[in-house]
Formats: structure tokens, C-alpha cells, sequence
């Protein structure tokens, strides 16, 4: 949060963590009591830079990056004036290009290339779409509009809701005074005992504190706090799934061995037909993996046979 | 499994007719891009012939032979037979010339130990190898990239070992010899004098097992020929007997050289 000290005083910044940053359009930042210096004494140009300034020209600082502030500020301007939509433009080329070219800008002024070359570019351009840009702010205008409206009534709402509780309370604050006025009047007046008032009296209070509980409960909300209605299905907001073809059903084939020689004994004659007792028996460890003798009996059995026939020509 | 691995696919040939051409043809090309200035004699004279170095091959594979013999710790046969069968796979398609056969045994033989899982680190390869050990170790290392990409990456290699073992089981089991463990030196010595030949690039593995299990049988005087034919049951089979004979009679062809 520090960032660093004010490029003027120094060491101001971090003995006072409130002290706020301000940056103007050249992208460099002065601490907000260094800027009244500056304009005290009329000099009006930055310390670094000395690009020419207004006072109005700087803005508490609202990113940590000198350049991405410079960067968001001149977006904001030439945003103000390339405003166009894609509704706009006939391909989705075509609005990809309109969109290139606004980044080039925003880069060349950020970076200071060609500057001069630039601003002519965007007057070019504002000349020719004037209609347009006219069109596009008032169209602007309208949706925030909406926007703000929704604010309002999300804050006029807040407003409601508190003043019902403030309301509620003073009620109950009221209740109670008259509850103990009421009976501190009892107790005065009238002739019962004493005990047997201030009995009646909790009593009353108990009623009062189970009606209490049972508040109306409290409307049942029919939008999202963000405002979105309820009920309002998100389907139409989604396109639906493009269905995809679904090929053959997969039926499983037990694979076969190409031999290419005689066929090997089959694994069950391995043990009955004694083949397995001229191998080396597996030791425990072995057989924990998982090995068998079997295995290496048939491999062996396998490898032996295939491949016999191997350069023989093909049966006709 | 081999009738459907790369080796079956790629680097087994039909007749020796096919390896003898392509070393020839690898002779000529690097002969012809090295040695495009000279005349004919001076060809002769400076380069190998194909002949030449079939013999000079033949000279390291006993080498190679002798290397994994000796080497510390002790080398699983499956190793011996797939570093043969780079060897020969390596110098179908590259001249002696081109790559000197003591550097390619060694690399052979380490990628040998990598692939059949016999984890040597080149440490320990190369305290078997006379000489300078680093040298060896840089030679070793650069070049089993190469070697790789001139085996195509086809490092899975079958060798007759398994085979062997299987069919021991099986006469045990469903031949009436007696005694057939007494075939085993037969076997190896007959395996061993293969691995001279351009057998393992020419037939299938179990086929040369065959060939020694019939030619051990035939050194003790036993006759397994009942058995063979009880496994051949299907008389359009009957090649492999065939095949039999002419690993057989390679293997005389290989003694006499």
C-alpha cells in the first residue's frame, strides 16, 4: 500500500499512510501536499517531466502503476469517442480491425510514439463519424441510465428496510417505558399486593415477548440481491448445446494373437500338461507383485512358436 | 511380440541378396561423394571395397564378442545378441569408412545395456574399456544419438534366447528325450556362431532357436524330427524346414570364413 515515497518529499509518504498519491496526465504521481506547493508557488509544470499542468489536471491515484493510470486515462478519452458497438459494423472483421485500431492508439499515446500522427488520427476520425459518435453517447447516456436507476432503487430499498427497523425499536423502547410507568402506577395506586402486581406484570410481559416472536416474517424476496429477477430462466441467455452425432456403439473384441507360427499350448494346459514344472516357481516376493511362473512358462511357449512360419509365402 | 514388432516390419530382409546390395550401394555413394575426384585406381587404392570391409566387420564383430565376454559385471546374454544386432543393423546403411567400428562397437554395446535394462552407468562402461576412459566416454556419448537415428529408433530387438528356453520346455514336456539340458551347450555355441552371420537379419528368432535345437539335437546323436513335425501339423507349413536347412547351412557358410 506504501508504494513509494513522493518523487518531492520523500519521506512524507510513509510517515503519513493517508497522505493520498495524485497523478495527472503525464503519468507522474505527487503526494497531495506537494501538489498545493507546486500550485502556491504558480510554476504549474511537473518535477520530472516538466510537461505544463493544471491543477484540476490531477486525479487521486487510483492504481499503483503510474503508467497503467496514464494508460486508463487515455483510454477513457479515446473511448469517449470511439464508442462505436458491434452491432455496428457488418463482419466480425471488420469490428475486429475498428478494435486494433483503437488499441494502436491508446498504445502509441501511452508510449509516446508518434504522437502527433496519432492525435491526427483520432480527429480524422471523429470528423468522419460524427453522427455516429453522437448516436453512441446519447445511446451511452441511456444505459447508464437504466444502471443508475437500478442503483437507486437497490438503495432506496436499503433506505426502507432501515428505517423499519429504527421504527421497530422505537416501538419497543416505547413499550417498555409505558410497561414500567404502568406498573410503577399499580403499585402506587391501586390497593392489591404488592407481589401479586408485579407478578400480573411479568406475566404481561411474557405474553408480549411470545407475540414478539412470531413477526411477520419478512416478504419473501423475489429478485437476487444483484437484482435479477427471480423465475427469469437463464436458458435464454445461453445458446443451447450443439448436439453431437454419436457414432457406433463400441462392442468390445477379445483380441487375437498373431502368431504366425503354431499355435501355442493354450494357458490351461500349461499346469495340467506339466509344462509349468520345468520352470522356476515363483518366490514369495515375486508372487506378491503379482508374477506367476505361468506367465513366463506361457511367454516362453509363445515366443518359441510365433514366428516359425516367418518368409513362408502366403497360402493361396 | 516379433511377427508384429518393428524388427519383423523393418529390419528383416528376404534374402541375402538384399543385404549385399545395400551395403554395396552404401560403399558406392560414400565413395562417390568422397572420392568424385579420382580416377578409378585411385579409388581402388585409397577407399575400402564392400568386400574389404564385410571382412573388416567381421574382425570387430569378434571383437564385440570378446568385449561383452569380459565385461565387469557380468553381461546377460539378451544384451550380446541386441548389440550384434545393432551392429550389423548400423553398417547396412553406413560404411566402416565413414565411422570407425571400434567406436560404433562401443556405443552398440552400451545401447545394448540401456535398452535390455542392464543399467551400466558410463562409468562402469567405459573402466572395461583400455585407454583413455574420458575420451571414450565423450565418444560413447556423441555418438549414441547417431546411432539411434541410423537404427531408425527401433531399439526393440528380439533375440533367440526366450525362444530357446520355450522350446526346451516344450520337448521336456511333450518330446520322450531324455535329458534335454544336455543340448545347452550346443545351443549357445550354435546361437553364438549366428550372431557372426547375417542370420538375425534374415530369419525369424524362434526360427534360428529352431535351427539350434535341431542342430544340438543332431550333435548328441538325438532325433527330434517327430517333434518338429508334431508341431507343424499344417502341410502348407512346410518351409520351415526349409529354413531350417539354410540357417544351418549359413552357419557352416559363416564357420568357413
Amino acid at each position: 500500500m506504501e508504494d513509494q515515497a513522493c518523487p518531492r518529499c520523500k519521506t512524507t509518504k510513509y510517515r503519513n499512510p493517508s497522505l493520498k498519491l495524485m497523478v495527472n496526465v503525464c503519468g507522474h504521481t505527487l503526494c497531495e501536499s506537494c501538489v498545493d506547493l507546486l500550485f502556491l508557488k504558480g510554476s504549474g509544470s511537473c518535477p520530472e517531466c516538466l510537461v505544463p499542468l493544471r491543477r484540476n489536471n490531477f486525479r487521486v491515484q487510483l492504481f499503483e502503476d503510474p503508467m497503467v493510470e496514464k494508460e486508463v486515462d487515455i483510454r477513457k478519452r479515446v473511448l469517449r469517442d470511439y464508442n462505436k458497438k458491434e452491432e455496428d459494423f457488418a463482419t466480425l472483421e471488420e469490428f475486429n480491425d475498428y478494435l486494433e485500431e483503437i488499441e494502436t492508439i491508446i498504445y502509441n499515446l501511452c508510449n509516446n510514439i508518434d504522437i502527433i500522427g496519432t492525435n491526427k488520427r483520432i480527429e480524422a476520425y471523429r470528423r468522419d463519424n460524427r453522427e455516429i459518435i453522437q448516436r453512441n453517447k446519447t445511446r451511452m447516456g441511456r444505459e447508464e441510465y437504466e444502471l443508475e436507476e437500478m442503483l437507486e432503487l437497490e438503495r432506496a430499498q436499503e433506505e426502507a428496510r432501515r428505517q423499519e427497523l429504527a421504527e421497530l425499536e422505537a416501538e419497543q423502547k416505547k413499550k417498555k417505558a409505558r410497561e414500567k410507568e404502568a406498573l410503577i402506577d399499580e403499585l402506587m395506586c391501586s390497593g392489591k399486593d404488592a407481589s401479586e402486581i408485579v407478578n400480573e406484570f411479568a406475566e404481561k410481559v411474557e405474553k408480549l415477548r411470545e407475540e414478539e416472536k412470531k413477526l411477520p416474517p419478512p416478504k419473501p424476496a423475489d429478485q437476487f440481491s444483484t437484482g435479477i429477477k427471480f423465475g427469469r430462466s437463464a436458458d435464454n441467455m445461453f445458446l443451447p448445446l450443439p448436439k453431437t452425432e454419436e457414432g457406433p456403439l463400441y462392442v468390445h473384441k477379445i483380441p487375437t494373437l498373431y502368431m504366425e507360427g503354431p499355435a501355442a499350448p493354450p494357458s490351461s494346459d500349461i499346469e495340467t500338461k506339466g509344462f509349468i514344472t520345468h520352470i522356476r516357481p515363483e518366490n514369495s516376493a515375486e508372487r506378491a507383485g503379482g508374477y506367476k511362473a505361468h506367465l513366463a512358462c506361457q511367454r516362453a511357449l509363445q515366443e518359441a512358436l510365433m514366428g516359425l512360419y516367418h518368409g513362408a509365402p502366403a497360402v493361396n | 511380440m516379433f511377427p508384429q514388432s518393428s524388427q519383423k516390419k523393418f529390419w528383416t530382409f528376404s534374402n541375402e541378396q538384399q543385404l549385399n546390395s545395400l551395403r554395396l550401394q552404401q560403399n558406392v555413394t560414400y565413395i562417390n561423394t568422397h572420392g568424385s575426384d579420382m580416377n578409378q585406381e585411385q579409388r581402388d587404392d585409397f577407399f575400402l571395397s564392400s568386400i574389404e570391409e564385410r571382412i573388416l566387420l567381421k574382425q570387430y564383430e569378434l571383437y564385440l564378442n570378446d568385449f561383452c565376454r569380459r565385461f565387469e559385471p557380468p553381461m546377460p546374454k539378451c544384451v550380446v545378441g541386441t548389440a550384434f544386432h545393432y551392429f550389423k543393423r548400423f553398417y547396412l546403411n553406413n560404411t566402416p569408412m565413414d565411422y570407425h567400428p571400434k567406436e560404433i562397437l562401443a556405443t552398440c554395446v552400451y545401447l545394448a545395456c540401456k535398452v535390455e535394462e542392464f543399467n551400466v552407468s558410463i562409468g562402469q562402461f567405459v573402466s572395461n574399456i583400455k585407454g583413455d576412459r574420458n575420451k571414450a566416454m565423450d565418444i560413447i556419448l556423441s555418438n549414441e544419438l547417431l546411432m539411434m537415428q541410423q537404427l531408425n529408433y527401433y531399439l526393440t530387438v528380439h533375440n533367440p534366447y526366450r525362444p530357446i528356453e520355450g522350446f526346451l520346455i516344450d520337448i521336456k514336456t511333450r518330446s520322450g528325450m531324455s535329458n534335454p539340458e544336455r543340448l545347452r551347450p550346443h545351443i549357445d555355441e550354435f546361437i553364438e556362431k549366428t550372431f557372426f552371420t547375417d542370420a538375425c537379419l534374415l530369419y525369424a528368432p524362434s526360427q534360428i532357436a529352431l535351427a539350434a535345437v535341431l542342430h544340438a539335437a543332431s550333435k548328441e546323436q538325438e532325433n527330434l524330427d517327430s517333434y518338429v513335425t508334431e508341431n507343424l501339423f499344417l502341410a502348407a507349413r512346410d518351409k520351415l524346414p526349409v529354413l531350417i536347412e539354410a540357417v544351418r547351412s549359413k552357419l557352416k557358410f559363416g564357420n568357413h570364413k
